[in-house]
């Protein structure tokens, strides 16, 4: 089953005719990625890819009867892209620029809460369920289909998450970035309601690292399941000394002292299998399934 | 990015926030004069201009600059060129600024406002809500940066609405908490909505008064301000961007920050490139697991400039405290290839002296490990992170 997207998801690429975005849409579609058209203002009626360029995600959505949309935009468009997909009442929208402006991102936030939209990211690789499809910036080489569901803020560790499952013999259901923002989309916990759901998945391998509480929040759901399927840690940051910081203000949010121990403390507590290096996750998967 | 005391003040002075009468200095001759014009009779404060809290605990490095703190308050007028002699030119270390400290390289002179009460005010962002939250606390006994830390609930956080500020019930409640006496109700409204403003206003991402003076008359004064601006909106607000104190940022820093990197600092000896904030964070915990320290990051995100990329690799291949590089890509968006290629021009240019271990994953990998082979450069490439840090400690142990 996987999560999120399937081989019968319907993706729109939002600013298809950009470079990245040719570059990257070339890729998914050779994946397999059901991609049926893309969005650039002022280029609609021309083809790109093969596919059908639309003005709007509203017109594109009428033809296409896409349900989701993966967005190469650069940051500043952001806002008006999301609003375009919230409003077209997609079921997905993945974002993969860096670099959102945090005024933006809370608007974002205010327009996903009470539409139907899910926004994955901004600043992620994405979501990709191998074998199946593809939305985003994934190297997709390195993955295989498979019964571990992964999920991680940082980007560039959920690679190291999957070659850990490949380590272990293992392929994965679905691999989704959250984002390495302040601010962001979905988090661990809708992530995780997701596969733990998902007949497809036996076991979850989670990425956290410094920064806000997600990883708080995560640990705080797991503990309050009836069933649930083992959940693998592993958050970056433990060395991370005193950053540079000129008042108090981020300290009161944060509490005074929320350390990476804190996050594997409450991890562990909820009964997650916390690692302390990223590499030791093979050894553990290799214990609890397979 | 953040700016200075005084450029902060003047912003939110501008947004209808009362602030004291206040001139910048370079010079103690300068000083003297300012001091003239902001009051005729004192007494005046000396403030030291570094980004930094906590300076009036803060002390100075060099002997001649005496026992006092970076902000001074001075009761003569004879007395004010030598204070300012003593701290101009002089480095401030505080709680905020690490040992080094900062060099103040001027001062703010202020007029000296008598209040008759302070309190604590912040303007965040709770990125967990996320909410614009107002952050409001007494701190007559107590100071900010205890409370922040040992009982955070003594603090009074008020969610404001994202474009409408706070509402009359709100500032109710902080008159309440704060026990203000009715005669500073407008003076607060107003406080609380230039802080609001000026927030949406300049995209910041944090704007702090500590503290904040209620005067005779029950209005309120800012009588210090920090502000901090979200550097992914800094597009919007060329103005801002011009107020930026490259000497406050490390000179590596700003050479990253050029090429569109992020580049930090810290007290070892290996010098890493990575394409992701996670990424170096392992890099750290692992090194320092065993037995080692970073010296330095350089985060090239999803760099798509090879010419970017190479000059970035040179600013870690120059740093003298670097005495091996790691560089552990997963190329998604980035490509390894055109890491490879910016590691063999960077090498052409100012030379290999160092160990290197790169481990490649990703994007483009097998072209990226071709060109390295090619290169005859003394590279070694490893399968992951784990062998690449154990192999670079290792051969810099050897070349010791």
């Amino acid at each position: 089953m996987s999560i999120l997207v399937d081989k019968n998801t319907k993706v729109l690429c939002q600013g298809i005719t950009g470079t990245q975005a040719t570059f990257h849409i070339r890729r998914s579609l050779d994946y397999g990625t059901n991609v049926v058209g893309g969005v650039t203002p002022g280029k609609g009626g021309k083809q790109h890819l093969g596919l059908p360029v639309f003005n709007t995600v509203k017109e594109a959505v009428e033809a296409t009867g896409a349900n989701a949309s993966v967005m190469y935009v650069p940051a500043r468009f952001v806002r008006d892209a999301v609003k375009e997909v919230v409003e077209a009442e997609l079921d997905l929208v993945v974002c993969i620029a860096d670099g959102v402006p945090l005024r933006d991102m809370m608007e974002i936030k205010a327009m996903l809460k009470g539409s139907k939209t899910k926004l994955i990211g901004p600043n992620t690789p994405g979501i990709i369920t191998p074998g199946a499809a593809r939305l985003g910036i994934f190297p997709e080489n390195i993955h295989t289909p498979g019964r571990i569901g992964i999920v991680s803020r940082s980007s560039t560790l959920t690679y190291e998450a999957v070659i850990e499952t490949q380590k272990a013999g293992q392929g994965q259901s679905t691999v989704i970035g959250l984002g390495d923002d302040m601010l962001i989309g979905i988090d661990f916990v809708d992530a995780m309601e997701a596969f733990m759901a998902d007949d497809e998945t036996d076991a979850v391998v989670l990425i956290g690292q410094l920064g806000g509480s997600f990883e708080e929040y995560a640990a705080k759901y797991y503990k309050s399941l009836v069933n649930k399927k083992p959940v693998v840690c592993f958050v970056a940051g433990d060395a991370v000394p005193f950053g540079h910081k000129i008042g108090y203000a981020g300290d009161i949010i944060t509490k005074g002292h929320i350390s990476v121990q804190d996050k594997k403390d409450a991890m562990s507590d909820a009964g997650m299998i916390v690692t302390n290096r990223i590499s030791e996750i093979h050894e553990v998967l290799q214990k609890i399934v397979g | 990015m953040n700016i200075h005391e005084y450029q902060a003040k003047k912003i939110l002075s501008q947004y209808g926030i009362e602030i004291p009468l206040g001139k910048i200095a370079y010079t103690p001759g300068e000083a003297k004069r300012m001091a003239g014009e902001v009051s005729k009779r004192g007494p005046w404060m000396l403030k030291s201009q570094i980004q930094s809290g906590a300076r009036k605990r803060g002390y100075f490095l060099e002997k001649e600059a005496g026992r006092g703190g970076g902000i001074r308050l001075i009761k003569r007028r004879r007395e004010i060129l030598s204070a300012a002699e003593q701290m101009l030119g002089s480095t401030l270390v505080t709680m905020q600024t690490g040992p080094k400290g900062k060099e103040v390289s001027r001062i703010y002179v202020e007029a000296y406002n008598k209040v008759k009460k302070i309190f604590y005010a912040g303007l965040v962002i709770d990125r967990m809500l996320p909410a614009l939250t107002l952050l409001i606390a007494e701190v007559g006994s107590e100071d900010i940066a205890t409370m922040a830390l040992n009982t955070p609930e003594k603090i009074l956080k008020v969610r404001l609405d994202l474009h409408k500020g706070a509402s009359a019930k709100q500032i109710r409640e902080i008159m309440e908490f704060l026990q203000l006496s009715p005669k500073s109700q407008r003076s607060l409204a107003r406080f609380v909505k230039g802080l609001h403003r000026a927030f949406i206003d300049y995209d910041a991402t944090m704007i702090e008064i500590n503290p904040v003076g209620v005067r005779r008359n029950g209005n309120l004064i800012a009588l210090d301000a920090k502000m901090s601006f979200d550097e992914n909106a800094l597009y919007r607000h060329p103005e801002i961007t011009r107020l930026e104190d490259e000497y406050e940022e490390e000179d590596r820093e700003v050479q990253a920050h050029k090429f569109g990197f992020s580049y930090c600092d810290f007290d070892g000896n290996i010098g890493c490139i990575v394409n992701g904030d996670g990424l170096a964070m392992a890099a750290l915990d692992s090194l320092r697991r065993k037995g080692s320290g970073m010296a330095c990051f350089l985060n090239v995100k999803g760099g798509v400039d090879k010419d970017k990329i190479a000059s970035g690799i040179k600013i870690i291949m120059t740093n003298p405290r670097v005495e091996g590089i790691l560089i552990d890509i997963l190329g998604g968006f980035l490509r390894c290839n055109l890491i490879a290629e910016g590691i063999v021009s960077a090498a052409a240019e100012v030379g290999l002296n160092v160990p290197l271990v790169v481990r490649f994953e990703g994007t483009n990998k097998d072209e990226a490990k071709e060109i390295l082979e090619h290169s005859k450069l003394p590279i070694v490439i490893a399968e992951d992170m784990e062998t690449a840090v154990d192999t670079l400690i290792q051969a810099v142990e050897e070349s010791d």
